[in-house]
């Protein structure tokens, strides 16, 4: 036993910590995801974890929360020191935690997610103790939610309700939360901060993880800093600025706003006349879309997701059919072409979710590198046999150029962090040199030197003379990038307007289906 | 999971070296299992091992009918190796090894009188053709209709099992016999000499020609590639515009063709005419061998000859042990489970807790 005795100077029952975590180290192999980690958690206070995508803040919370062991150090919770073993430990000493990717089960009501995590034994299910448990705590903080509805059917922002009411229900002193505004809206984020808020104000004691500052600033009362697995600092919110938060999680100095030079646009490079598409449910998801990008310029689309976003770009790569409309590219019709058809055309895309739809997570570095190109030369020879050494050397170049931090070209891209699979998608897609780049959400889930460098290359892009659609829901993103843009709503192009003279409460309102003044 | 002070937890990567111990550790198990059951049935499970031990390895002659059990294993776990790469379960090269077994019969039937290596060239085109087809049919109905094809494939086991057996009662039944079965095949299409006084046949060279070519195939050609690609994510391979339709068909069609060879070099190499028996379910253990063999040719090869020597030893200990050769078929059984336990285990590693 050491360190147990607890400075007598200070009143115990308000300086005491909820949880202390002393001198944690966890290693996996070939990095220190934790060197030497001690922070400690008030009662009632939101205390964000920020760094960089790898700087260690998952691993942090997932020992926090039993998926993982301490290679060594301590944790106490109320200032006994506790032993976390699995999930289940974390919950019964009082810890919950909710995920970046839910742990629903979709065809199961909200009811029945709650009673799923909690009922350990029997046949019979509570479900009115439960729905009377459930409904006091959504009116407690005037969370509106369908407690019946089937969890597929529930928007991800509403999934996230069921995820923290899940861990409230069980009654614990600390919730942690994995990067919670990352699948959220502007609005539903701030929805989110005023919730928690509340709840902080109810006793409850919140690990907010997170890269944007932005958000540490509106939400956290002290905020713990790590960077490469170490704690750089714990610091009061109040203290500190984004600029020197920023400097602490990177190590260097960061520059915000990119700046954007004007450049002439030049001829049309593609153009989408009234296309239409269906979603997986058979629903309109895109109702008569045109649009045009010419030469040098980035269209920005804006709207809150599920508007019919990831059906356009389906439809733009060629894996989803339009039911009407056409699209052309450098004035070819490629309405109805094959994905594969479409890149040698000019066509580069990004993909929302890079692990599912951009990448063979269990394929080393070098083959992902060359995925959709690997029958051109010179990876292939006579596009029959795959030309190896051309492979590695593209991709070690690719590695250099894109500075993906990879201990080799042949490593398993799964072990690879998300800044960096997004490096290596890019390093794919612009070694073709695209007339036409399609980018959705390319820096969700981005730590911020990442999100700069990725923003800089689509900036390159545009010099270079490409046509770029951005999809993004960040509303930032598209005002610092994108020279015009276009709001989507229920599957339709509100209005295009120009960047310039766009704001962000016309956006707001126009992603919101209001148009002057009327709402859709 | 909490036991003792130890705990399971996920590895991010299965290395070689455990996929390969973890495939002895299926076998181990396997054989426990069997010295169990051995005890159970009265037997002495050292003598009856040691009798399975010299039945399979304890000779050259020994050796040999192991090799010549393992051959075909070796073609089918291939076929199996070349569609589960793709994770397209094929169930089906039982039925392929028989579309390439029938094959050679029409196809020397229809043309006698051709010389030894250009009959040799004909009739294994034919079975490959036949076994691809019968492959292909399958994948054809996932691709266009999304048909399962663990299902389809089972299903064309029957229908050609069924076809065959109205073939040898009757169109292509043998004039001279009343047994279930052809004539004897031209001269020309018999291949069993390869190693005099053994009864290995040209099959062996195939198979070892054909593990070549699978590695080939699967890591040097943009095919495999694609196939590889494709069965770890079908999605991020389509958006990157590899084509389902094509990449399916092919894959099965291939493993099809390497099935129907299997049929081919054993009744040109053992049998020399068609009948009913002469799979004793190669083509299921095919998929026990492929994935004890995880999915790599080399691993195929040393887990066609372990198989081998499994059913070949197992008539040694049938003999001077009294245990029935069904224990055989036990014993493989629980590899293919032990496997599959063994499989989830691997991606895990054993941690102690330290003291809090």
């Amino acid at each position: 036993m050491r360190n147990t005795t607890v400075s007598t100077d200070q009143p115990q029952a308000i300086h005491q910590p909820l949880l202390k975590i002393e001198n944690l180290t966890k290693r996996f192999p070939g990095v220190l995801a934790n060197d030497n980690v001690s922070i400690d958690v008030r009662h009632g206070e939101i205390h964000c974890l920020l760094g960089e995508n790898g700087a260690g803040k998952s691993t942090l919370s997932e020992t926090l929360y039993g998926t993982y062991l301490p290679d060594s150090g301590k944790i106490s919770f109320r200032g006994a020191p506790v032993e976390i073993s699995s999930p289940k430990d974390a919950i019964e000493v009082g810890i919950g935690m909710v995920h970046q990717h839910f742990v629903l089960v979709p065809p199961l009501s909200v009811i029945e997610n709650v009673i799923l995590g909690t009922q350990t034994s029997g046949l019979h299910m509570h479900t009115e103790t439960t729905r009377n448990r459930l409904a006091e705590l959504c009116d407690n903080y005037d969370v509106e939610l369908n407690l019946d509805a089937k969890v597929w059917h529930l928007s991800v922002g509403e999934q996230q309700w069921v995820e923290i009411l899940k861990a409230l229900y069980e009654g614990v002193d600390l919730l942690i939360l994995d990067e919670p505004t990352a699948v959220l809206t502007p609005q539903a984020s701030e929805r989110l901060f005023s919730v928690l808020k509340r709840m902080k104000d109810d006793g409850l004691s919140i690990i907010f993880i997170t890269h944007k500052l932005k958000e540490v600033m509106a939400v956290s009362d002290r905020v713990s800093v790590l960077r490469k697995g170490k704690l750089i600092a714990t610091v009061n919110t109040t203290d500190v600025s984004k600029q020197e938060l920023a400097n602490m999680m990177v190590g260097r100095d960061v520059m915000f706003t990119i700046q954007k030079e004007h450049t002439d646009v030049g001829k049309t490079v593609v153009e989408a006349r009234a296309l239409r598409a269906k979603n997986e449910r058979g629903e309109e998801a895109l109702i008569d879309v045109s649009f045009g990008i010419c030469q040098n310029e980035i269209l920005g689309l804006a709207g809150v997701s599920g508007n019919g976003q990831k059906e356009l770009f389906n439809v733009l790569v060629g894996v989803l059919e339009p039911t009407a409309g056409t699209l052309t590219l450098n004035g070819d019709d490629i309405t109805f072409a094959q994905p594969g058809a479409r890149m040698d055309a000019g066509l580069g895309s990004i993909p929302e979710d890079r692990i599912h739809e951009g990448l063979v997570m269990d394929f080393r570095v070098e083959e992902n590198v060359v995925l959709g190109i690997h029958r051109r030369e010179p990876y292939a020879r006579g596009k029959r046999l795959i030309d190896q050494d051309a492979i590695r050397r593209f991709a070690i170049e690719s590695i250099e150029k894109f500075e993906i931090a990879t201990p080799s070209a042949s490593q398993v891209s799964k072990t690879l962090s998300g800044g960096n699979l997004q490096k290596l998608i890019l390093a794919r897609e612009l070694s073709l040199s695209p007339a036409f780049l399609v980018a959705n959400q390319p820096t969700r889930g981005l730590d911020v030197g990442a999100t700069e460098y990725v923003r800089r290359r689509l900036l390159d892009q545009k010099k270079r003379g490409a046509a770029i659609l951005l999809i993004s829901e960040d509303l930032d993103e598209i005002l610092n990038l994108a020279d015009r843009i276009a709001v989507i709503f229920k599957g339709e192009i509100m209005e295009v307007i120009d960047a310039k003279e766009s704001t962000m409460e016309k956006l707001g309102l126009l992603m919101a289906g209001v148009q002057d003044g009327q709402a859709r | 999971m909490k036991l003792l002070g130890y705990r399971l937890e996920k590895r991010v990567e299965v290395s070689p070296l455990w996929q390969f111990l973890s495939a002895l550790l299926a076998l181990a198990i396997a054989f426990a299992v069997s010295a169990v059951l051995i005890a159970f049935a009265g037997a002495n499970v050292g003598e009856a091992f040691l009798a399975m031990a010299r039945g399979s390895v304890g000779s050259t002659s020994a050796f040999a009918e192991t090799i010549v059990q393992a051959t075909p294993l070796i073609l089918t776990g291939l076929a199996v190796t070349v569609a589960f790469r793709g994770r397209l379960w094929n169930i089906g090269a039982e039925g392929q090894f028989f579309a390439g077994a029938m094959a050679v019969f029409w196809a020397s039937a229809i043309l006698p009188n051709l010389p030894a290596l250009a009959m040799g060239m004909w009739v294994f085109s034919a079975a490959i053709l036949a076994g691809s087809i019968w492959g292909a049919i399958p994948a054809f109905l996932k691709a266009r209709f999304g048909s399962n094809e663990v299902i389809v494939t089972v299903m064309m086991n029957f229908i050609i099992h069924f076809i065959l057996s109205y073939l040898l009662s009757g169109p292509w039944q043998d004039p001279a016999s009343s047994f279930l079965q052809t004539a004897k095949f031209p001269a020309t299409a018999n291949f069993s000499r390869l190693i005099t006084g053994t009864r290995i046949h040209l099959g062996l060279g195939i198979a070892l020609v054909t593990a070549v070519v699978v590695w080939f195939l699967l890591w040097k050609t943009t095919l495999g590639y694609e196939i590889r690609a494709y069965g770890i994510n079908a999605l991020a391979s389509k958006f990157k515009g590899i084509p389902p339709m094509r990449t399916i068909i092919l894959t099965l069609a291939i493993s099809g063709a390497i099935a129907g060879l299997a049929g081919a070099s054993e009744v040109t190499g053992l049998h020399g005419r068609l009948r009913l028996d002469i799979s004793t379910g190669y083509g299921f253990t095919g998929i026990i061998v492929a994935l004890l063999g995880r999915l790599h040719p080399v691993g195929v090869i040393l887990a066609a000859i372990v198989m081998g020597a499994l059913v070949n030893g197992s008539l040694a200990m049938q003999i001077t042990s009294g245990v029935p050769i069904a224990m055989a078929f036990v014993i493989r059984g629980v590899v293919l489970v032990a496997l599959l336990t063994v499989e989830v285990l691997a991606q895990y590693r054993i941690r102690r807790h330290i003291d809090g």
